[in-house]
């Protein structure tokens, strides 16, 4: 199967030439999604028999969950330690799936509430099955949003859109790994769209229900928060300032009613039947016993952080006089005070290396605690954020919602790569906007796709992973490449980093392969089994080290690029 | 509007497979700047598919003792890499002996090294019987991808660009076409689901016919010594390669002495060299005849599974086995074999044309299948290779004709993939090859709104193009097509919905047989008409 590619005449014509020029049957197109649904449907149903995560028995034991118990026992059910900690939308929304669960699937244990799921291959197709078609949402808002994109824009729209519905994270994730990402990120794709075209109410419906669904969106909260007060409720049109009283007529207090209104009763009806039971339900969703970084080590800051500390851990303890050198300059609270001291300090946690890590320990590096994660996101997010108040207009708001999940991934606290797509999604609709931009979108695609490997973690899957992102990254980076608007200013591109991020994407084949031969071959040779980890953290470090860069070069253009920002419209 | 109209039938007059599926993903990539793109695009396609049919289950899963063809191929990397040459063709022959020629023991050989170097346990002799990790199986089915990657990928893709150069196609049209063959369903489930390695012996195959294209004849000859080699089931192609070869050394344009020297030296050298190890290595000419003797087990009844041939399906009306000693049954099928392909090596040793080969190759593949001795259900495939090789051409007949054999082709092939856990493999496999060409056209909804309308997204195709379904343009094939199609639909349903009679418990597969027999035999009959209407035709009329 073929599922790809994407509508780019526009590679033989410079976009700014005018309508006219183009060949009538261009008009003609029809950007429909369908053919690349039908073709990802095939690809998605041959992988049904695949591997799938713990993730799978998640899903199930919520299926089983919200069948079997009242509304009131959801959030305390604890047989299985897959407890429910999602959002009630998406309790109602796997209440709403259980009842279609046929008597044979039903027979072969998918609502069985029990400590470990026993069940079958009738489960499986049942469950893979509400993964695809739950997907179709998302298909039908991409439709939309290429079909409510001017005519101008429906190449670049479809290239967005069709980018997105065949995204490998999206294929992994959830028709390999097993999640409803595509689904769930439908509503937020809404609010983008809704937000594009400036219906500044739907934007925060759509963002409310999104996050109803899964509470990650909370990260992009910042964003809405002020993009959507700036647009819609505050008015500084004619704005003169007397005294402070005037500072009232600012605000559009009708439009805020009308949209607080209507987020607090979406809020309302998904956690109104939970209300006597809410510090249960916010226990649920927002675990902060669990630690810094997730079960396998995310590519963000603090896997560089770690890697570092490792680095100095080594490099003093076989270099006894680095740490004379240093604590001279550094006082023992941030340092340990001895190296007998550090290597006690390593006795007591000796599992930081393994990979599954609960509690991330620091041997030499400061501790990182989750205020301190937090107020580093924080920042960061205000950075991105502050521009939005001077100029609230689409590109801006995409761009700081980008920058927004960027920051809250490299510096959040217990991050999962999974939440790399909060990236790369909002990143697909600005890329388009300006060539400019590819690399950095190249550099977070690719190390962000790369990043996900490690979680199919089968050598069966290993073929399929590395030849569907290779492919989609072949694809789409062309696609993008000659469909993205060339603005002006082109010259002031670093050439040379363009260079340097493409050399950084193809070496990160070797890094693959060079990992899945080691791990392969570590039977055979002690040694390698002694780094079982190292395979880990080389996806991490490298994986984080693009995304990091690719964050400073957006960050970079966002703040200091001005006809980037210009509005053409 | 004219113009318009005019431009569109220019264009399928041009492409393949206009206005598919397969054309519309294909289209964005037409400017000259990105058509290389194209080939890395299908290609990595056609092994994400392979990887992905390969999750599902192979020959033999868990079905001890004697499990299948996965143990069958994983038996021989065990044995030709701890064993002698001497001791390949005679070891333990009641469990999986050997008993393909040397190139598939070379190939194991070379297999199972790097197995050996990845994991000593999977191919550890007798130990190793019947093992079946996770790891096994994925490296097992890795093999297979690399020997497509390396044999019959670039095979095809070179195939169709030579023909696609010589006719004027475009680019983006030459692979087009290489992707409808690359995503022929029946040779990908055989392969990657029940496990085997044809792609190899068709791989080789093709190569040969590049080299005849290329006029090196003898390069031609030893690629397809080679293929036979792999698999003796490349025999089915042999009259005609052999009857062409003379013919071009004979009379085409004049008597060639160092040509015919060339491709005779070619042919016997290359045949020596297969067998050279086992003669040198292996203690001498007792070997090589007992490999052959393997190879060929005449012992062996007129057919051993149900397959739709003409043997199989008539042996419900005439037992053959009770009427005729088994050397007469030899004799006949031989007989009736060299009927069947007699005209097509007279037509192609008269008419030595390069845009014949494929029909030939057709006919006379197609008459072994139908007439020969001990034919498999799985040698289907050597005849479908040349008929899909002509998803090149841009006949509409043609195109429809081939279409619709392979899937009837791979619909006799049914009750064997459903044997090996493959239902859900072939019938998406199924469903999307047919779609990809553009087969399910037909049933674009009208009711659907227009910007869901399925159809071409991204290509530039008239609003007003009638898109059609393959069926040919004479009433007879279409009707004919038609209710072999429906035949087939009833046929699964009813063997989805209820078990075979219990007195009959095989009739749902005689049924099956019988249908594509029939086909078969209809369309032996087209290609036969075609082949003799060839001559007067060029290479851009294929």
């Amino acid at each position: 199967m073929k599922a790809s590619r994407l509508g780019t005449d526009d590679g033989e014509k410079k976009v700014g030439k005018k309508e006219a020029e183009k060949p009538v049957s261009v008009m003609n197109r029809r950007f429909s999604l369908w053919n690349f649904w039908i073709a990802s449907l095939a690809l998605k149903l041959l992988l049904m028999p695949d591997y799938f995560s713990t993730d799978f028995d998640v899903h199930r034991n919520w299926l089983a969950i919200t069948n079997e118990l009242p509304l009131k026992e959801w959030y305390y059910e604890k047989t299985s330690q897959w407890t429910l900690d999602y959002p009630p939308f998406f309790a109602y929304f796997e209440w709403l799936l259980s009842q279609f669960v046929p008597k044979i699937v039903k027979e072969d244990g998918a609502l069985d509430i029990v400590e470990i799921g026993q069940f079958g291959w009738p489960t499986v197709v049942f469950q893979r099955l509400t993964v695809i078609f739950s997907e179709v949402l998302l298909f039908v808002v991409l439709q939309v949003f290429v079909n409510t994109s001017s005519a101008t824009e429906k190449t670049r729209s479809f290239v967005v859109a069709s980018s997105i519905v065949l995204s490998p994270g999206f294929l992994m994730i959830d028709h390999i790994h097993f999640q409803y990402n595509g689904f769930l990120f439908a509503p937020l794709i809404a609010s983008i769209v809704a937000a594009k075209h400036k219906k500044y109410m739907w934007c925060a419906t759509f963002y409310a229900i999104a996050l109803c669904f899964k509470h990650i969106f909370l990260y992009l909260a910042p964003c809405y928060f002020v993009f959507l007060l700036r647009a819609y409720v505050l008015n500084f049109k004619n704005f003169e300032f007397k005294s402070y009283k005037d500072l009232i007529f600012i605000v559009q207090w009708k439009h805020l009613f009308k949209m607080a209104s209507v987020v607090l009763g979406i809020f309302f009806i998904c956690f109104g039947p939970f209300l006597y039971d809410l510090p249960q339900v916010m226990t649920r969703l927002f675990p902060f016993s669990r630690g810094l970084t997730h079960a396998y080590w995310a590519p963000n800051f603090w896997a560089i952080y770690s890697f570092l500390d490792k680095i100095l851990t080594f490099v003093m303890l076989k270099l006894p006089y680095v740490h004379a050198f240093a604590t001279k300059f550094i006082s023992p609270p941030l340092i340990p005070e001895s190296l007998d001291d550090l290597k006690e300090r390593l006795v007591q946690n000796n599992s930081g290396t393994k990979g599954l890590v609960q509690d991330v320990f620091f041997a030499i590096l400061p501790q990182i605690s989750p205020k301190l994660t937090f107020i580093l996101t924080m920042f960061y997010q205000a950075l991105a954020v502050i521009p939005l108040l001077f100029d609230p207009s689409f590109k801006r708001f995409i761009g700081s919602l980008t920058l927004c999940g960027l920051s809250s991934y490299l510096f959040g606290w217990h991050v999962h790569e999974k939440a790399i797509m909060l990236v790369i999604v909002p990143f697909s609709f600005l890329v388009v906007c300006d060539r400019r931009l590819l690399s950095s979108f190249m550099l977070v695609a690719a190390a962000g796709y790369v990043s996900l490997f490690p979680l199919l973690y089968e050598h069966q899957d290993f073929l399929l992973k590395c030849l569907y992102t290779i492919a989609w990254c072949i694809i789409y980076f062309y696609a993008f490449r000659k469909t993205s608007q060339l603005t002006t200013s082109v010259e002031r591109r670093v050439f040379f980093l363009d260079r340097l991020s493409t050399i950084y994407i193809f070496s990160l084949l070797p890094l693959v392969i060079g990992v899945q031969f080691f791990e392969v071959m570590n039977w055979k040779y002690l040694s390698f089994q002694k780094f079982e980890f190292l395979g880990l953290m080389a996806y991490s470090i490298y994986c984080s080290l693009g995304i990091i860069s690719a964050w400073i070069g957006l960050s970079w253009m966002y703040n200091f690029d001005e006809p980037l920002w210009m509005t053409n419209e | 509007m004219a113009p318009k109209n005019k431009e569109a039938k220019r264009n399928t007059v041009e492409e393949s497979f206009y206005a598919s599926p397969l054309y519309d993903f294909l289209y964005p990539f037409r400017p000259a700047g990105s058509q290389w793109l194209t080939e890395y695009v299908i290609v990595l396609f056609a092994l994400i598919i392979g990887c992905a049919v390969g999750h599902g289950s192979y020959s033999g899963q868990f079905s001890p003792p004697m499990f299948g063809d996965f143990e069958a191929q994983r038996h021989w990397m065990e044995i030709t890499q701890h064993l002698a040459p001497s001791q390949w063709y005679w070891f333990d022959l009641e469990y999986w002996g050997l008993d393909y020629p040397p190139l598939t023991a070379y190939h194991s050989y070379v297999l199972g090294k790097i197995g050996s170097f990845i994991k000593p346990e999977w191919f550890e002799l007798n130990e190793s019987r019947g093992i079946e990790t996770p790891d096994l199986k994925t490296f097992m089915r890795f093999t297979v991808l690399l020997s497509e990657g390396l044999f019959y990928i670039p095979a095809v893709v070179y195939f169709t660009k030579w023909l696609g150069k010589h006719r004027q196609k475009s680019p983006i049209g030459q692979f087009i076409s290489a992707a409808a063959i690359l995503f022929q369903p029946s040779l990908m489930l055989i392969d990657h689901g029940h496990f085997q390695y044809n792609c190899v012996m068709l791989g080789l195959t093709v190569y040969a016919i590049n080299s005849l294209f290329e006029e090196f004849y003898a390069v031609a000859a030893i690629c397809f010594v080679l293929s036979i080699c792999f698999k003796q089931m490349a025999l089915y192609y042999a009259p005609i390669f052999f009857a062409y070869l003379l013919s071009k050394s004979l009379f085409s344009p004049r008597f060639n002495f160092p040509r015919l020297f060339a491709i005779a030296v070619a042919t016997v050298l290359s045949f020596a060299a297969m067998y050279a190890p086992l003669y040198i290595f292996g203690g001498g000419l007792a070997n090589v005849i007992q490999s052959v003797h393997r190879i060929f087990p005449f012992a062996r009844g007129i057919f051993e599974d149900k397959v739709a041939n003409f043997w199989c399906v008539t042996n419900v009306f005439f037992k053959y086995k009770n009427i005729f000693p088994q050397e007469q049954l030899q004799l006949y099928s031989l007989i009736a074999t060299m009927l069947g392909f007699l005209p097509a090596v007279i037509v192609i040793f008269l008419y030595p044309k390069k845009h014949i080969i494929c029909y030939a190759l057709a006919t006379c593949s197609m008459s072994f299948y139908l007439f020969s001795f001990q034919v498999h259900e799985k040698t289907i495939l050597v005849p479908l290779l040349p008929i899909t090789l002509l998803y090149t051409s841009s006949n509409w007949d043609v195109l429809s004709m081939a279409n619709w054999i392979n899937n009837v082709g791979l619909f006799t092939l049914y009750p064997l993939l459903k044997k090996d856990g493959l239902t859900l493999q072939y019938f998406v496999c199924f469903t999307l090859s047919n779609w990809l060409l553009g087969n399910f056209s037909f049933v674009t909804p009208k009711f659907l709104p227009k910007f869901l309308t399925p159809g071409p997204s991204v290509s530039s195709v008239d609003i007003n193009y009638r898109r059609r379904s393959f069926l040919p343009s004479n009433v007879i094939w279409k009707i004919i097509i038609v209710s072999s199609y429906t035949a087939m639909g009833v046929l699964h349903v009813v063997d989805f919905v209820m078990g075979p009679p219990v007195s009959y418990p095989d009739l749902w597969v005689l049924l099956n047989c019988a249908l594509g027999f029939g086909c078969f035999t209809l369309f032996w009959l087209w290609s036969y008409y075609m082949l003799f209407t060839m001559p007067r035709k060029t290479l851009q009329q294929l």
